[in-house]
Protein backbone atom coordinates (compact mmCIF):
# COMPACT_ATOMS: atom_id res chain seq x y z
CA UNK A 1 0.00 0.00 0.00
CA UNK A 2 1.02 3.56 -0.47
CA UNK A 3 2.32 4.42 2.90
CA UNK A 4 4.53 7.39 2.34
CA UNK A 5 2.94 9.41 5.04
CA UNK A 6 5.97 11.63 5.36
CA UNK A 7 5.31 13.32 2.07
CA UNK A 8 2.36 15.26 3.28
CA UNK A 9 1.04 17.85 0.91
CA UNK A 10 -0.82 20.68 2.53
CA UNK A 11 -2.52 22.55 -0.22
CA UNK A 12 -3.17 25.44 2.08
CA UNK A 13 0.54 26.09 2.26
CA UNK A 14 1.02 26.17 -1.45
CA UNK A 15 -0.68 29.50 -1.93
CA UNK A 16 1.64 32.23 -3.13
CA UNK A 17 0.53 34.76 -0.51
CA UNK A 18 2.23 32.94 2.34
CA UNK A 19 1.61 32.95 5.25
CA UNK A 20 -1.73 34.75 5.32
CA UNK A 21 -4.19 34.03 2.52
CA UNK A 22 -4.57 37.02 0.21
CA UNK A 23 -8.29 36.90 0.75
CA UNK A 24 -9.94 35.81 3.92
CA UNK A 25 -13.69 35.98 4.27
CA UNK A 26 -14.61 38.05 7.31
CA UNK A 27 -16.11 35.08 9.08
CA UNK A 28 -14.53 31.96 7.68
CA UNK A 29 -16.34 29.80 10.19
CA UNK A 30 -19.57 30.67 8.41
CA UNK A 31 -18.26 29.60 5.02
CA UNK A 32 -19.73 26.69 3.14
CA UNK A 33 -16.42 25.06 2.35
CA UNK A 34 -13.71 23.11 4.12
CA UNK A 35 -11.27 25.21 6.12
CA UNK A 36 -8.30 23.22 4.94
CA UNK A 37 -7.94 20.35 2.55
CA UNK A 38 -4.85 18.22 2.55
CA UNK A 39 -4.12 14.68 1.53
CA UNK A 40 -1.48 12.40 2.96
CA UNK A 41 -1.35 9.54 0.45
CA UNK A 42 -2.88 10.84 -2.74
CA UNK A 43 -0.58 13.77 -3.29
CA UNK A 44 2.60 11.79 -2.85
CA UNK A 45 1.65 8.77 -4.92
CA UNK A 46 -0.91 10.11 -7.34
CA UNK A 47 -4.38 8.70 -7.52
CA UNK A 48 -3.52 6.34 -10.35
CA UNK A 49 -0.35 5.12 -8.73
CA UNK A 50 -1.57 4.32 -5.24
CA UNK A 51 -0.01 1.14 -4.04
CA UNK A 52 -2.20 -1.89 -3.87
CA UNK A 53 -1.94 -4.77 -1.45
CA UNK A 54 0.57 -7.37 -2.50
CA UNK A 55 -0.78 -9.61 -5.22
CA UNK A 56 1.25 -12.52 -3.90
CA UNK A 57 -1.35 -14.99 -2.71
CA UNK A 58 1.00 -17.82 -1.96
CA UNK A 59 1.78 -18.45 1.66
CA UNK A 60 5.45 -17.73 2.18
CA UNK A 61 7.28 -18.75 5.30
CA UNK A 62 6.98 -16.30 8.12
CA UNK A 63 9.64 -15.60 10.69
CA UNK A 64 8.18 -16.38 14.07
CA UNK A 65 9.31 -17.01 17.62
CA UNK A 66 8.62 -20.24 19.46
CA UNK A 67 8.84 -20.63 23.24
CA UNK A 68 7.72 -23.27 25.70
CA UNK A 69 6.02 -20.63 27.84
CA UNK A 70 5.78 -16.93 28.58
CA UNK A 71 8.73 -17.00 30.98
CA UNK A 72 11.02 -18.40 28.28
CA UNK A 73 9.77 -15.73 25.91
CA UNK A 74 10.40 -12.94 28.42
CA UNK A 75 13.85 -14.30 29.27
CA UNK A 76 14.82 -14.14 25.60
CA UNK A 77 14.20 -10.38 25.57
CA UNK A 78 13.02 -10.13 21.96
CA UNK A 79 9.45 -9.31 22.88
CA UNK A 80 8.39 -7.35 25.98
CA UNK A 81 7.34 -9.57 28.87
CA UNK A 82 3.76 -8.33 28.92
CA UNK A 83 3.36 -9.16 25.23
CA UNK A 84 4.87 -12.60 25.88
CA UNK A 85 2.27 -13.16 28.56
CA UNK A 86 -0.74 -11.91 26.61
CA UNK A 87 0.27 -13.86 23.51
CA UNK A 88 0.76 -16.97 25.62
CA UNK A 89 -2.68 -16.48 27.11
CA UNK A 90 -4.14 -16.19 23.61
CA UNK A 91 -2.44 -19.39 22.48
CA UNK A 92 -3.34 -21.23 25.66
CA UNK A 93 -6.98 -20.23 25.33
CA UNK A 94 -7.06 -21.45 21.74
CA UNK A 95 -5.47 -24.80 22.60
CA UNK A 96 -8.54 -26.85 23.65
CA UNK A 97 -10.52 -25.98 20.55
CA UNK A 98 -7.77 -25.80 17.94
CA UNK A 99 -5.63 -28.81 18.89
CA UNK A 100 -5.81 -31.55 16.25
CA UNK A 101 -8.01 -34.40 17.44
CA UNK A 102 -7.31 -38.09 16.85
CA UNK A 103 -9.47 -41.14 17.32
CA UNK A 104 -6.73 -43.11 19.10
CA UNK A 105 -3.54 -42.61 21.03
CA UNK A 106 -1.33 -44.44 18.46
CA UNK A 107 -2.70 -42.24 15.70
CA UNK A 108 -1.84 -39.15 17.71
CA UNK A 109 1.59 -40.42 18.68
CA UNK A 110 2.30 -41.35 15.07
CA UNK A 111 2.05 -37.71 14.24
CA UNK A 112 3.42 -36.06 17.33
CA UNK A 113 5.75 -38.63 18.86
CA UNK A 114 5.68 -41.04 21.76
CA UNK A 115 4.26 -39.70 25.03
CA UNK A 116 3.35 -36.39 23.46
CA UNK A 117 -0.38 -37.10 23.46
CA UNK A 118 -3.17 -37.24 26.02
CA UNK A 119 -6.93 -37.83 26.06
CA UNK A 120 -8.97 -34.69 25.44
CA UNK A 121 -10.44 -33.85 28.89
CA UNK A 122 -13.59 -32.60 27.21
CA UNK A 123 -13.96 -35.62 24.96
CA UNK A 124 -12.07 -38.52 26.57
CA UNK A 125 -12.51 -40.85 23.61
CA UNK A 126 -10.34 -38.52 21.56
CA UNK A 127 -6.64 -37.75 21.80
CA UNK A 128 -4.86 -34.47 21.42
CA UNK A 129 -1.15 -33.59 21.42
CA UNK A 130 0.18 -31.81 24.47
CA UNK A 131 0.85 -28.14 23.91
CA UNK A 132 4.62 -28.05 23.46
CA UNK A 133 4.85 -24.31 23.36
CA UNK A 134 3.50 -21.39 21.39
CA UNK A 135 4.50 -19.29 18.47
CA UNK A 136 4.26 -15.54 18.14
CA UNK A 137 5.55 -12.86 15.78
CA UNK A 138 8.96 -11.30 16.11
CA UNK A 139 7.22 -7.98 16.53
CA UNK A 140 3.65 -7.11 17.45
CA UNK A 141 3.46 -5.35 14.07
CA UNK A 142 3.97 -8.65 12.27
CA UNK A 143 0.35 -9.54 12.97
CA UNK A 144 1.06 -13.18 13.62
CA UNK A 145 -1.79 -14.69 15.56
CA UNK A 146 -0.26 -16.44 18.58
CA UNK A 147 -1.11 -20.12 18.56
CA UNK A 148 -0.10 -23.37 20.26
CA UNK A 149 2.57 -25.55 18.66
CA UNK A 150 2.90 -29.31 19.02
CA UNK A 151 5.86 -31.62 18.86
CA UNK A 152 6.21 -33.16 15.46
CA UNK A 153 7.57 -36.66 14.95
CA UNK A 154 10.64 -36.46 12.76
CA UNK A 155 9.78 -37.18 9.14
CA UNK A 156 6.05 -37.55 9.64
CA UNK A 157 4.08 -36.15 6.70
CA UNK A 158 7.29 -35.62 4.78
CA UNK A 159 8.57 -32.76 6.86
CA UNK A 160 11.31 -32.53 9.40
CA UNK A 161 9.89 -29.57 11.22
CA UNK A 162 10.39 -29.44 14.92
CA UNK A 163 6.81 -28.43 15.58
CA UNK A 164 3.50 -28.20 13.84
CA UNK A 165 0.41 -26.08 14.32
CA UNK A 166 -3.19 -27.12 14.78
CA UNK A 167 -3.97 -26.31 11.16
CA UNK A 168 -1.03 -28.33 9.87
CA UNK A 169 1.50 -25.55 9.53
CA UNK A 170 5.14 -26.57 9.73
CA UNK A 171 7.39 -24.84 12.22
CA UNK A 172 11.10 -25.19 11.58
CA UNK A 173 13.57 -24.02 14.18
CA UNK A 174 17.03 -23.16 12.97
CA UNK A 175 18.89 -25.75 14.97
CA UNK A 176 16.16 -28.31 14.99
CA UNK A 177 15.99 -27.84 18.71
CA UNK A 178 14.02 -25.60 21.00
CA UNK A 179 15.34 -22.31 19.64
CA UNK A 180 13.39 -19.12 19.76
CA UNK A 181 13.75 -18.18 16.09
CA UNK A 182 11.70 -20.31 13.77
CA UNK A 183 10.06 -20.39 10.37
CA UNK A 184 6.39 -21.08 10.04
CA UNK A 185 5.23 -22.56 6.75
CA UNK A 186 1.46 -22.46 6.81
CA UNK A 187 -0.38 -25.60 5.75
CA UNK A 188 -0.68 -25.98 2.00
CA UNK A 189 -4.42 -26.34 2.01
CA UNK A 190 -5.52 -22.85 2.83
CA UNK A 191 -8.99 -22.31 4.10
CA UNK A 192 -8.99 -18.77 2.77
CA UNK A 193 -10.19 -18.30 -0.78
CA UNK A 194 -9.55 -15.35 -3.08
CA UNK A 195 -11.00 -13.81 -6.18
CA UNK A 196 -14.65 -14.02 -5.22
CA UNK A 197 -15.43 -10.36 -5.82
CA UNK A 198 -15.28 -8.36 -9.02
CA UNK A 199 -16.56 -10.95 -11.46
CA UNK A 200 -19.89 -9.34 -12.23
CA UNK A 201 -18.80 -6.06 -13.67
CA UNK A 202 -15.96 -3.91 -14.80
CA UNK A 203 -14.94 -0.42 -13.92
CA UNK A 204 -17.54 2.27 -14.02
CA UNK A 205 -17.81 5.82 -12.89
CA UNK A 206 -21.34 6.26 -11.95
CA UNK A 207 -22.30 9.84 -12.44
CA UNK A 208 -24.67 9.19 -15.29
CA UNK A 209 -28.14 10.55 -15.10
CA UNK A 210 -30.61 12.25 -17.31
CA UNK B 1 -27.19 30.50 -11.13
CA UNK B 2 -25.04 31.57 -14.03
CA UNK B 3 -22.26 30.18 -16.14
CA UNK B 4 -19.25 32.39 -16.59
CA UNK B 5 -15.90 32.25 -18.34
CA UNK B 6 -13.05 32.42 -15.86
CA UNK B 7 -10.15 31.12 -17.91
CA UNK B 8 -7.95 28.25 -16.90
CA UNK B 9 -5.28 28.64 -14.27
CA UNK B 10 -2.01 28.67 -16.14
CA UNK B 11 -0.26 25.43 -15.33
CA UNK B 12 -3.28 23.74 -13.75
CA UNK B 13 -2.22 20.43 -15.26
CA UNK B 14 1.04 20.66 -13.36
CA UNK B 15 -0.92 21.51 -10.22
CA UNK B 16 -3.12 18.49 -10.85
CA UNK B 17 -0.07 16.30 -11.31
CA UNK B 18 1.43 17.51 -8.04
CA UNK B 19 -1.86 17.00 -6.26
CA UNK B 20 -2.10 13.44 -7.56
CA UNK B 21 -5.16 14.11 -9.74
CA UNK B 22 -4.23 11.90 -12.69
CA UNK B 23 -7.58 11.42 -14.37
CA UNK B 24 -8.30 15.05 -15.28
CA UNK B 25 -8.03 13.79 -18.86
CA UNK B 26 -9.48 10.36 -19.62
CA UNK B 27 -8.48 8.46 -22.76
CA UNK B 28 -7.30 11.71 -24.30
CA UNK B 29 -10.60 13.50 -23.68
CA UNK B 30 -10.88 16.29 -21.12
CA UNK B 31 -12.74 15.54 -17.91
CA UNK B 32 -11.81 18.46 -15.67
CA UNK B 33 -12.74 21.75 -17.37
CA UNK B 34 -12.05 25.04 -15.58
CA UNK B 35 -12.36 27.36 -18.55
CA UNK B 36 -15.85 28.11 -17.26
CA UNK B 37 -17.55 27.79 -13.92
CA UNK B 38 -21.00 28.14 -12.40
CA UNK B 39 -21.92 30.76 -9.86
CA UNK B 40 -24.78 30.52 -7.37
CA UNK B 41 -26.13 32.87 -4.77
CA UNK B 42 -25.89 31.73 -1.17
CA UNK B 43 -29.67 31.67 -1.03
CA UNK B 44 -29.79 29.34 -4.02
CA UNK B 45 -27.27 27.00 -2.43
CA UNK B 46 -28.98 26.93 0.95
CA UNK B 47 -32.62 26.98 -0.07
CA UNK B 48 -32.61 25.30 -3.47
CA UNK B 49 -29.88 22.69 -3.04
CA UNK B 50 -28.90 22.15 0.59
CA UNK B 51 -32.23 22.19 2.40
CA UNK B 52 -34.06 20.04 -0.18
CA UNK B 53 -31.14 17.57 -0.20
CA UNK B 54 -31.42 17.16 3.55
CA UNK B 55 -35.15 16.70 3.28
CA UNK B 56 -34.97 14.22 0.41
CA UNK B 57 -32.30 12.19 2.16
CA UNK B 58 -34.53 12.03 5.24
CA UNK B 59 -37.43 10.89 3.05
CA UNK B 60 -35.14 8.24 1.60
CA UNK B 61 -34.23 6.96 5.07
CA UNK B 62 -37.89 6.77 6.00
CA UNK B 63 -38.52 4.84 2.79
CA UNK B 64 -35.61 2.48 3.51
CA UNK B 65 -37.02 1.73 6.96
CA UNK B 66 -40.30 0.63 5.37
CA UNK B 67 -38.77 -1.01 2.32
CA UNK B 68 -36.55 -3.48 4.13
CA UNK B 69 -39.58 -4.83 6.03
CA UNK B 70 -41.79 -5.10 2.96
CA UNK B 71 -41.27 -7.99 0.56
CA UNK B 72 -43.38 -6.30 -2.12
CA UNK B 73 -41.21 -3.22 -2.11
CA UNK B 74 -38.01 -5.27 -2.19
CA UNK B 75 -39.43 -7.26 -5.09
CA UNK B 76 -40.38 -4.07 -6.93
CA UNK B 77 -36.74 -3.00 -6.65
CA UNK B 78 -35.63 -6.33 -8.17
CA UNK B 79 -33.65 -7.19 -5.05
CA UNK B 80 -33.23 -10.97 -5.25
CA UNK B 81 -34.91 -13.00 -2.55
CA UNK B 82 -31.75 -14.61 -1.12
CA UNK B 83 -30.30 -11.15 -0.57
CA UNK B 84 -33.23 -9.58 1.24
CA UNK B 85 -32.38 -10.89 4.69
CA UNK B 86 -28.90 -9.42 4.41
CA UNK B 87 -30.29 -6.06 3.36
CA UNK B 88 -32.83 -6.14 6.18
CA UNK B 89 -30.27 -7.20 8.78
CA UNK B 90 -27.92 -4.42 7.77
CA UNK B 91 -30.69 -1.85 8.26
CA UNK B 92 -31.89 -3.30 11.56
CA UNK B 93 -28.34 -3.41 12.86
CA UNK B 94 -28.01 0.28 12.06
CA UNK B 95 -25.02 -0.17 9.75
CA UNK B 96 -23.80 3.39 9.17
CA UNK B 97 -23.45 4.84 5.69
CA UNK B 98 -20.68 7.13 4.52
CA UNK B 99 -21.84 9.05 1.51
CA UNK B 100 -24.10 9.43 -1.49
CA UNK B 101 -24.91 11.89 -4.22
CA UNK B 102 -28.34 13.23 -5.13
CA UNK B 103 -28.51 14.36 -8.77
CA UNK B 104 -30.70 17.31 -9.64
CA UNK B 105 -31.93 19.21 -12.64
CA UNK B 106 -31.86 22.93 -11.86
CA UNK B 107 -31.28 25.95 -14.08
CA UNK B 108 -31.73 28.99 -11.88
CA UNK B 109 -35.49 29.04 -11.38
CA UNK B 110 -38.06 26.89 -9.66
CA UNK B 111 -37.24 23.98 -7.39
CA UNK B 112 -34.41 21.56 -8.12
CA UNK B 113 -35.81 18.26 -9.37
CA UNK B 114 -34.35 14.99 -8.17
CA UNK B 115 -33.29 12.77 -11.06
CA UNK B 116 -31.78 9.94 -9.03
CA UNK B 117 -29.86 9.01 -5.91
CA UNK B 118 -26.39 7.54 -6.38
CA UNK B 119 -26.42 6.04 -2.93
CA UNK B 120 -24.11 3.06 -3.33
CA UNK B 121 -21.12 3.81 -5.55
CA UNK B 122 -20.88 7.51 -6.39
CA UNK B 123 -17.69 8.83 -7.94
CA UNK B 124 -16.46 12.38 -8.75
CA UNK B 125 -15.65 12.65 -5.06
CA UNK B 126 -11.98 13.63 -5.10
CA UNK B 127 -12.55 16.18 -7.85
CA UNK B 128 -15.31 17.73 -5.78
CA UNK B 129 -13.70 17.67 -2.39
CA UNK B 130 -10.09 18.47 -3.21
CA UNK B 131 -9.41 19.76 -6.69
CA UNK B 132 -12.49 21.99 -6.91
CA UNK B 133 -11.65 23.42 -3.50
CA UNK B 134 -8.10 24.08 -4.60
CA UNK B 135 -9.37 25.82 -7.74
CA UNK B 136 -11.36 28.23 -5.60
CA UNK B 137 -8.61 28.88 -3.09
CA UNK B 138 -6.06 29.59 -5.79
CA UNK B 139 -8.50 31.73 -7.75
CA UNK B 140 -9.11 33.82 -4.64
CA UNK B 141 -5.45 34.05 -3.72
CA UNK B 142 -4.50 35.16 -7.21
CA UNK B 143 -7.41 37.55 -7.56
CA UNK B 144 -8.87 35.77 -10.57
CA UNK B 145 -12.14 35.03 -8.79
CA UNK B 146 -14.23 37.69 -7.04
CA UNK B 147 -13.03 38.40 -3.51
CA UNK B 148 -15.34 36.88 -0.92
CA UNK B 149 -16.48 34.04 -3.18
CA UNK B 150 -17.23 30.81 -1.36
CA UNK B 151 -18.07 27.25 -2.39
CA UNK B 152 -20.56 24.67 -1.18
CA UNK B 153 -17.92 22.13 -0.38
CA UNK B 154 -17.21 20.86 3.10
CA UNK B 155 -16.96 17.34 1.65
CA UNK B 156 -13.36 16.72 2.66
CA UNK B 157 -13.75 17.76 6.28
CA UNK B 158 -17.03 15.94 6.59
CA UNK B 159 -15.67 12.70 5.15
CA UNK B 160 -12.81 12.66 7.63
CA UNK B 161 -15.14 13.42 10.51
CA UNK B 162 -17.65 10.78 9.40
CA UNK B 163 -15.01 8.10 8.90
CA UNK B 164 -13.71 8.88 12.37
CA UNK B 165 -17.20 8.33 13.77
CA UNK B 166 -18.07 5.10 12.02
CA UNK B 167 -14.83 3.22 11.36
CA UNK B 168 -14.85 -0.04 13.30
CA UNK B 169 -11.69 -0.76 15.30
CA UNK B 170 -9.22 -2.76 13.25
CA UNK B 171 -8.10 -2.82 9.65
CA UNK B 172 -10.16 -0.75 7.21
CA UNK B 173 -9.86 -1.79 3.57
CA UNK B 174 -10.69 0.22 0.46
CA UNK B 175 -11.33 -1.77 -2.69
CA UNK B 176 -12.14 -0.91 -6.28
CA UNK B 177 -11.54 -2.18 -9.79
CA UNK B 178 -7.95 -1.04 -10.13
CA UNK B 179 -8.17 -0.97 -13.93
CA UNK B 180 -10.41 2.08 -13.69
CA UNK B 181 -8.43 5.22 -12.75
CA UNK B 182 -11.54 7.01 -11.49
CA UNK B 183 -12.64 4.05 -9.43
CA UNK B 184 -9.24 3.51 -7.92
CA UNK B 185 -8.85 7.25 -7.41
CA UNK B 186 -12.10 7.44 -5.48
CA UNK B 187 -11.22 4.49 -3.27
CA UNK B 188 -7.69 5.82 -2.79
CA UNK B 189 -8.99 9.24 -1.82
CA UNK B 190 -11.31 7.74 0.77
CA UNK B 191 -8.43 5.69 2.11
CA UNK B 192 -6.54 8.95 2.48
CA UNK B 193 -9.42 10.47 4.42
CA UNK B 194 -9.55 7.39 6.64
CA UNK B 195 -5.84 7.67 7.41
CA UNK B 196 -6.45 11.26 8.45
CA UNK B 197 -9.29 10.02 10.64
CA UNK B 198 -6.80 7.77 12.43
CA UNK B 199 -7.65 4.46 10.76
CA UNK B 200 -5.28 1.71 9.80
CA UNK B 201 -5.96 1.12 6.11
CA UNK B 202 -5.17 -0.90 3.03
CA UNK B 203 -6.08 -0.19 -0.61
CA UNK B 204 -6.61 -3.14 -2.89
CA UNK B 205 -8.18 -4.43 -6.06
CA UNK B 206 -11.54 -6.16 -5.71
CA UNK B 207 -9.93 -9.38 -6.90
CA UNK B 208 -7.47 -9.32 -4.01
CA UNK B 209 -10.20 -9.63 -1.42
CA UNK B 210 -10.13 -12.96 0.35
CA UNK B 211 -12.65 -14.84 2.43
CA UNK B 212 -11.34 -16.62 5.51
CA UNK B 213 -12.57 -19.84 6.98
CA UNK B 214 -13.97 -17.87 9.92
CA UNK B 215 -16.16 -15.88 7.54
CA UNK B 216 -14.27 -12.59 7.66
CA UNK B 217 -13.16 -10.84 4.50
CA UNK B 218 -9.44 -10.22 4.34
CA UNK B 219 -6.51 -9.06 2.25
CA UNK B 220 -3.67 -11.02 0.66
CA UNK B 221 -2.04 -11.54 4.06
CA UNK B 222 -5.32 -12.95 5.41
CA UNK B 223 -5.56 -10.33 8.10
CA UNK B 224 -9.28 -9.78 8.61
CA UNK B 225 -10.94 -6.52 7.60
CA UNK B 226 -12.99 -4.85 10.30
CA UNK B 227 -14.36 -2.51 7.63
CA UNK B 228 -14.47 -2.79 3.85
CA UNK B 229 -15.30 0.09 1.55
CA UNK B 230 -16.10 -1.35 -1.87
CA UNK B 231 -16.62 0.85 -4.90
CA UNK B 232 -18.66 -1.91 -6.48
CA UNK B 233 -22.42 -2.10 -6.77
CA UNK B 234 -24.18 -4.41 -4.36
CA UNK B 235 -26.24 -5.98 -7.12
CA UNK B 236 -22.98 -7.14 -8.68
CA UNK B 237 -21.33 -8.15 -5.41
CA UNK B 238 -24.26 -10.36 -4.50
CA UNK B 239 -23.99 -12.17 -7.84
CA UNK B 240 -20.32 -12.92 -7.22
CA UNK B 241 -18.93 -16.05 -5.62
CA UNK B 242 -18.43 -14.20 -2.32
CA UNK B 243 -21.93 -12.71 -2.35
CA UNK B 244 -23.52 -15.33 -0.12
CA UNK B 245 -20.75 -14.86 2.46
CA UNK B 246 -21.68 -11.24 3.13
CA UNK B 247 -24.61 -12.18 5.36
CA UNK B 248 -22.56 -13.89 8.06
CA UNK B 249 -19.35 -11.88 7.73
CA UNK B 250 -18.17 -9.88 10.74
CA UNK B 251 -16.75 -7.38 8.23
CA UNK B 252 -18.74 -4.13 8.08
CA UNK B 253 -19.25 -2.80 4.57
CA UNK B 254 -19.41 0.71 3.21
CA UNK B 255 -21.79 1.44 1.73
CA UNK B 256 -23.92 -0.98 3.79
CA UNK B 257 -26.19 -3.45 1.99
CA UNK B 258 -29.33 -1.48 2.84
CA UNK B 259 -28.17 1.24 0.44
CA UNK B 260 -29.45 -1.10 -2.29
CA UNK B 261 -32.96 0.15 -1.71
CA UNK B 262 -31.90 3.74 -2.42
CA UNK B 263 -29.42 3.17 -5.24
CA UNK B 264 -32.23 2.05 -7.47
CA UNK B 265 -34.43 4.04 -9.85
CA UNK B 266 -37.44 2.30 -8.34
CA UNK B 267 -36.84 4.60 -5.36
CA UNK B 268 -38.13 7.47 -7.49
CA UNK B 269 -41.49 5.79 -8.09
CA UNK B 270 -41.85 4.95 -4.41
CA UNK B 271 -40.91 8.47 -3.28
CA UNK B 272 -43.48 9.96 -5.62
CA UNK B 273 -46.14 7.57 -4.31
CA UNK B 274 -45.27 8.57 -0.72
CA UNK B 275 -44.96 12.29 -1.38
CA UNK B 276 -47.06 13.08 -4.46
CA UNK B 277 -46.54 16.65 -5.59
CA UNK B 278 -43.37 17.19 -3.59
CA UNK B 279 -41.69 20.20 -5.22
CA UNK B 280 -38.32 18.45 -5.56
CA UNK B 281 -39.69 15.22 -6.98
CA UNK B 282 -40.75 14.38 -10.51
CA UNK B 283 -43.73 12.13 -11.07
CA UNK B 284 -42.44 8.61 -11.55
CA UNK B 285 -44.02 5.18 -11.91
CA UNK B 286 -42.91 1.67 -12.52
CA UNK B 287 -43.32 0.67 -16.14
CA UNK B 288 -46.65 -1.07 -16.55
CA UNK B 289 -48.39 1.20 -14.05
CA UNK B 290 -51.34 2.76 -15.94
CA UNK B 291 -50.43 6.07 -14.32
CA UNK B 292 -47.49 6.25 -16.73
CA UNK B 293 -49.99 7.57 -19.28
CA UNK B 294 -50.30 10.77 -17.24
CA UNK B 295 -46.64 11.66 -17.50
CA UNK B 296 -46.46 13.58 -20.76
CA UNK B 297 -42.86 13.66 -21.94
CA UNK B 298 -40.92 11.11 -19.92
CA UNK B 299 -37.61 9.41 -19.38
CA UNK B 300 -37.35 5.64 -19.27
CA UNK B 301 -34.70 4.42 -16.85
CA UNK B 302 -33.60 0.89 -15.99
CA UNK B 303 -33.77 0.27 -12.23
CA UNK B 304 -30.02 -0.27 -11.98
CA UNK B 305 -28.55 1.84 -14.78
CA UNK B 306 -25.32 3.77 -14.26
CA UNK B 307 -23.63 6.49 -16.26
CA UNK B 308 -26.84 7.19 -18.15
CA UNK B 309 -26.68 3.81 -19.86
CA UNK B 310 -29.96 2.56 -21.38
CA UNK B 311 -31.69 5.79 -20.46
CA UNK B 312 -34.19 6.91 -23.10
CA UNK B 313 -36.17 10.11 -23.50
CA UNK B 314 -39.63 10.24 -25.09
CA UNK B 315 -41.95 13.06 -26.09
CA UNK B 316 -45.53 13.18 -24.80
CA UNK B 317 -46.52 11.63 -28.14
CA UNK B 318 -44.19 8.72 -27.53
CA UNK B 319 -41.48 9.73 -29.99
CA UNK B 320 -38.02 8.69 -28.87
CA UNK B 321 -36.03 11.90 -28.51
CA UNK B 322 -32.74 10.58 -27.23
CA UNK B 323 -31.18 7.46 -25.79
CA UNK B 324 -27.96 5.93 -24.66
CA UNK B 325 -26.94 2.32 -25.27
CA UNK B 326 -25.97 0.01 -22.45
CA UNK B 327 -26.26 -3.38 -20.79
CA UNK B 328 -29.06 -2.68 -18.29
CA UNK B 329 -32.79 -3.10 -18.29
CA UNK B 330 -33.66 -6.74 -17.80
CA UNK B 331 -34.35 -5.90 -14.15
CA UNK B 332 -37.20 -3.56 -15.09
CA UNK B 333 -37.78 0.13 -15.74
CA UNK B 334 -39.36 3.20 -14.32
CA UNK B 335 -40.77 6.14 -16.24
CA UNK B 336 -40.11 9.56 -14.83
CA UNK B 337 -41.58 12.89 -15.93
CA UNK B 338 -39.06 14.75 -18.07
CA UNK B 339 -37.20 17.62 -16.41
CA UNK B 340 -34.85 18.68 -19.17
CA UNK B 341 -31.44 19.75 -18.01
CA UNK B 342 -31.05 23.51 -18.42
CA UNK B 343 -28.96 24.84 -21.30
CA UNK B 344 -26.20 27.40 -20.71
CA UNK B 345 -24.26 28.38 -23.84
CA UNK B 346 -25.15 25.05 -25.38
CA UNK B 347 -23.99 23.06 -22.33
CA UNK B 348 -26.22 21.14 -19.96
CA UNK B 349 -25.19 21.00 -16.30
CA UNK B 350 -26.29 18.31 -13.87
CA UNK B 351 -26.03 19.18 -10.18
CA UNK B 352 -24.76 16.55 -7.78
CA UNK B 353 -25.44 17.24 -4.11
CA UNK B 354 -23.20 15.23 -1.80
CA UNK B 355 -24.55 13.70 1.35
CA UNK B 356 -21.95 12.72 3.95
CA UNK B 357 -23.38 10.80 6.86
CA UNK B 358 -26.92 12.12 6.84
CA UNK B 359 -26.31 15.76 5.95
CA UNK B 360 -25.65 17.67 2.72
CA UNK B 361 -21.96 18.51 2.39
CA UNK B 362 -21.23 19.97 -1.01
CA UNK B 363 -21.89 20.29 -4.70
CA UNK B 364 -20.41 19.14 -7.97
CA UNK B 365 -21.45 19.88 -11.52
CA UNK B 366 -21.11 17.70 -14.57
CA UNK B 367 -21.68 19.24 -17.95
CA UNK B 368 -22.66 17.51 -21.15
CA UNK B 369 -23.67 18.54 -24.64
CA UNK B 370 -26.58 16.18 -24.97
CA UNK B 371 -29.70 15.85 -22.83
CA UNK B 372 -28.44 12.71 -21.04
CA UNK B 373 -25.40 13.03 -18.79
CA UNK B 374 -23.08 10.16 -19.60
CA UNK B 375 -19.55 9.16 -18.70
CA UNK B 376 -18.12 11.73 -21.12
CA UNK B 377 -19.52 14.65 -19.15
CA UNK B 378 -17.08 17.30 -17.96
CA UNK B 379 -16.49 18.26 -14.36
CA UNK B 380 -16.93 22.03 -14.04
CA UNK B 381 -16.23 23.88 -10.76
CA UNK B 382 -18.62 26.25 -9.01
CA UNK B 383 -18.55 29.13 -6.57
CA UNK B 384 -20.94 31.04 -4.36
CA UNK B 385 -21.14 34.72 -5.28
CA UNK B 386 -19.89 37.17 -2.65
CA UNK B 387 -22.69 38.62 -0.59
Amino acid sequence: MADDREAQADFGRRRPAEPAPAVTPPDRSASKRSQTVSTVLVASAGLAALGLGSLDRTAPSKDVLVYVDAAACAADGIRPADECRSDYATARAAYPSTAPHYGSSPECEGHHGTSHCQPDPNAPTQFVPRMAGYLLGRRAADWVTPEPVYDHRQGHGGHDGSYCTGSGGKVSTGSGGHASSAKLKPAAAKATSFGGFGGSGKSFSSFGSS
Amino acid sequence: MRRFACGERPGWREIAREAGFAFHTIDGAPYWDESHAYAFTLTEIEEVIEAPSAELHALCLAFAADAVEDERILASLAIPEPVRDTVRASWRRGDPSLYGRLDFSYGGSGPAKLLEYNADTPTALYETAVFQWLWLEQGLAEGRLPAGSDQFNAVHERLIARLGEIAPPGLFAFAADSSGPEDLGTAGYLQDCAVQAGCETILLDLGQIGLRADGAFCGPDERPFAGLFKLYPWEWAFQDAFGPAVAAAPTRFLEPPWKMVLSNKGLLAHLWAREPGHPNLLPAYFEGDPACASLGAFVRKPLLSREGANVEMFSAEGTRLAGEPGPYGTEGYIRQGLAELPCFDGRRPLLGAWIVGDAPAGLCIRESEGPITGDGALFVPHLIEPA
